[in-house]
C-alpha cells in the first residue's frame, strides 16, 4: 500500500509542468502503483484569493469518480486574505477536504503571524493536518519573477531565503498539539535538543521527496519512525527519488513494518482515513 | 502492518460533501480494475548497469562504494577540484597536486571501481602542463575544470589544446543562474565569478570541434532549460544528469533539446536523485541504457586509456 502525501495539480507560473492534472497523475499513479495521492491545486499559490483553486480542485474531482477514489484534496488557505474563515469552513466541510497547505512565503506572512496561529488552531480543532513547505522549487534556477527577491547588487547567496526546519520551530511551539506535515525538506536539519525533541513530541510528518531526506535511516533514529510518509512533490520533482529512499533501506536500516508505516501507515493516521 | 488495498481503496474514498461513497469499483476494484500496475521500483533501479560521471572523494570511501553498489552503479568517475568557496582559498599548483594526489589514490586503491580525472588550475600554464603528464603517468584519464578561470578565457588555450592532443574529455563545473558568472548580474549572488556558463562553454566547444566538452550536472541548481537550449546546436558538447536539484523533467527535456547520445548518467554526490531522475523519466529502456551506461564509456573509449 503507498500513499503519497505530497503531491499536486495546477500551474507553476514560471516553467511547464508535466503530470499536472488529475488525469495525468492519475496516469502516472498507475504506472507506478501508486494508491493515494494527497493533492492541493498549486494556482493557490498564485492567486490572491486561494478559495479560487480550492473550487477548481473541488470541481475536477467531482468530474470523474476515479479522481475522488485515489485523490485526496487538501485546502490552500491564506491566512491573511478577506474571508478565509469561510475558506476553511468551506473547503474543509462542504469540499471534504482532508487538511489544508499554507504557503506563508508566497502568501506573505510571518510564521508568527496571529491570523496564522489562529488558523493552525482551527485545524487542530477539527483534527486535520496543516502542511507546509520547506520550499517550492530550488531557488538556484528560480524565474527572476519567483521569490527571493533581492535588491540589485546585494550579495547574498540566493538560496538565503529558503527555509530550514529550524523556521518550522515557532508554528508549532505556538500550536503544538496540532497535526503537521513538513514536505520537500530540502535544507539544513539543525534543531536544539529541545527543538528537536518538540518535533518528536508533535503529531508531525516528514515527506521524503526533499534532498535532506538522503539519508532516511539517520533520521529515523532521531526522530522516530513514525515522523516520516512516502511524498513526492510532483510535479516539481522526479517522481521515484522520494520512494527509493524509502526501498533503498536494507534490513538493518528499515524491517518491513517501519517501510511499511512510511509507505502508508503513517499517513493514514495523520490523515485520519 | 499490511493492509488489503481493496479493502483501503473503500475505506479511503474521498467524501466530497454529498458525494456518495461505496460503488462496486470502491467496494471490490482489483489493481487491474483500477489501471495499476505491479511495479517493483528497486528491480527497476538495479536492471540497468550504471556508471557514474559525476563524483568527488566523499569521507568515507567505502560507503560511497556501498551506496554505488546498492544503486546498480558499477563505475564512478572521480575528480578533486579545487573549489575555493570562500574566495580566498589557495588554488596554487602544490593545492592542485595535492587533489589530484587524492584521486590517484583512490584509483590505484579501488581500480575496479573508480576511473580519475585530474584537476588544475590553467592560470599556471607551465606547471599544468607538467600536472598533466604527471597524472596521466599516474593513470588519471581525463580532466576536470572549476572556476579558476572561465572555458573561453585564451589563458585556457594551451591546455585545452594539450587535452585535445591527448584525446581527453574536457569536463568543466558549469552553471547558469541568476547573478552568476556573468549572467543576468543585476541579481548578483557574490560568489563564483569566473563560472563557465554554457555559452562560455559553447564559444570555445565551437572554436576547438575536435574537443569533447562535459557540462556538469544539469540537476545541480543551473536553470536546465536555458542551458540545454544553449547547448543544442553544439554537437561536440556533453552533459550529465547529476546535482541535488532532482526537478522533474530534465532527463525528458535534455533527450528532446540534446538527442540522447550527448546525456551521461552523474550523481555529483545526490546519489538517489541522481537514479530517480532517470528512472521517472519517459526515456525508453534503450535511452535509460545509454543514459546510465553506454553513452559515458563510448566518450572515454575515445581517448584510449578507458577499457570497459
Amino acid at each position: 500500500m503507498l500513499i503519497d502525501i505530497n503531491a499536486y495539480v495546477g500551474h507553476w507560473p514560471f516553467k511547464q509542468m508535466q503530470y499536472n492534472t488529475c488525469a495525468k497523475l492519475l496516469e502516472r499513479m498507475n504506472k507506478y502503483s501508486v494508491d493515494k495521492s494527497v493533492i492541493c491545486n498549486m494556482n493557490g499559490i498564485f492567486y490572491k484569493n486561494t478559495q479560487s483553486a480550492n473550487e477548481e480542485l473541488h470541481e475536477e474531482l467531482q468530474s470523474d469518480k476515479r479522481f475522488r477514489d485515489r485523490l485526496i484534496p487538501f485546502a490552500i488557505i491564506n491566512p491573511i486574505y478577506g474571508g478565509w474563515k469561510d475558506d476553511f469552513e468551506i473547503s474543509t466541510g462542504k469540499f471534504g477536504m482532508k487538511g489544508i497547505r499554507v504557503f506563508p512565503q508566497y502568501h506573505d506572512y510571518e510564521i508568527t503571524d496571529p491570523a496564522f496561529i489562529e488558523l493552525v488552531s482551527k485545524a487542530r480543532d477539527k483534527n486535520i493536518p496543516v502542511a507546509l513547505d520547506i520550499r517550492m522549487v530550488d531557488s538556484r534556477q528560480r524565474s527572476w519573477m519567483d521569490i527571493p527577491v533581492y535588491t540589485p547588487g546585494e550579495k547574498k547567496d540566493i538560496i538565503y531565503k529558503e527555509w530550514q526546519l529550524k523556521n518550522i520551530v515557532p508554528i508549532i511551539q505556538a500550536v503544538p498539539n496540532a497535526k503537521f506535515i513538513i514536505v520537500n525538506v530540502a535544507n539544513g536539519l539543525n534543531l536544539s535538543a529541545e527543538e528537536t525533541e518538540l518535533f518528536r513530541k508533535t503529531d508531525l510528518l516528514f515527506d521524503t521527496s526533499g534532498r535532506s531526506m538522503s539519508d532516511l535511516p539517520a533520521l529515523i533514529s532521531r526522530f522516530g519512525k513514525e515522523k516520516f510518509a512516502f511524498g513526492s512533490h510532483s510535479p516539481i520533482l522526479d517522481y521515484l527519488s522520494g520512494r527509493i529512499r524509502i526501498e533503498y533501506m536494507n534490513d538493518s536500516e528499515a524491517d518491513e513494518a517501519t517501510k511499511e508505516m512510511i509507505r502508508s501507515g503513517n499517513a493514514r493516521r495523520i490523515i485520519g482515513i | 502492518m499490511k493492509i488489503n488495498r481493496r479493502k483501503f481503496i473503500k475505506s479511503t474514498s474521498v467524501s466530497a460533501g454529498a458525494i456518495v461513497l461505496g460503488s462496486r469499483l470502491s467496494a471490490c476494484a482489483t489493481d487491474s480494475e483500477l489501471g495499476m500496475s505491479e511495479y517493483d521500483l528497486m528491480k527497476d533501479v538495479l536492471k540497468y548497469r550504471k556508471f557514474d560521471s559525476h563524483v568527488h572523494p566523499f569521507d568515507k570511501t567505502e560507503k560511497q562504494l556501498e551506496i554505488a553498489e546498492r544503486l546498480g552503479v558499477l563505475k564512478l568517475q572521480v575528480s578533486n577540484p579545487v573549489t575555493n568557496f570562500s574566495g580566498s582559498e589557495p588554488e596554487g599548483p602544490d593545492v592542485v597536486r595535492k587533489n589530484n594526489d587524492v584521486v590517484i589514490e583512490l584509483v590505484r586503491k579501488y581500480p575496479q571501481r573508480y576511473v580519475g580525472f585530474f584537476t588544475l588550475n590553467p592560470l599556471y600554464t607551465r606547471e599544468s602542463l607538467e600536472e598533466i603528464k604527471r597524472c596521466t603517468d599516474a593513470g588519471l584519464i581525463g580532466y576536470k575544470g572549476y572556476i579558476q578561470v572561465k572555458l573561453n578565457d585564451p589563458v585556457y588555450y594551451p591546455v585545452i589544446e594539450k587535452l585535445i592532443e591527448l584525446k581527453m574529455v574536457i569536463y568543466m563545473h558549469t552553471y547558469t543562474q541568476l547573478g552568476l558568472g556573468g549572467y543576468r548580474m543585476k541579481y548578483d549572488t557574490g560568489r563564483f565569478p569566473n563560472t563557465t556558463l554554457a555559452e562560455d562553454m559553447v564559444e570555445t566547444a565551437t572554436r576547438y570541434p575536435e574537443g569533447i566538452f562535459h557540462f556538469a550536472h544539469l540537476g545541480g541548481g543551473g536553470d536546465w532549460e536555458y542551458q540545454c537550449k544553449t547547448l543544442k546546436h553544439c554537437k561536440n558538447i556533453y552533459v550529465d544528469t547529476g546535482g541535488s536539484n532532482n526537478e522533474d523533467n530534465i532527463v525528458d527535456f535534455a533527450i528532446k533539446h540534446l538527442g540522447e547520445d550527448r546525456i551521461f548518467f552523474g550523481s555529483d554526490g545526490a546519489y538517489i536523485h541522481a537514479v530517480g531522475r532517470v528512472l521517472a523519466s519517459r526515456a525508453t529502456e534503450e535511452q535509460k541504457r545509454k543514459i546510465f551506461y553506454d553513452n559515458y564509456v563510448k566518450i572515454l573509449k575515445m581517448g584510449g586509456r578507458y577499457a570497459d
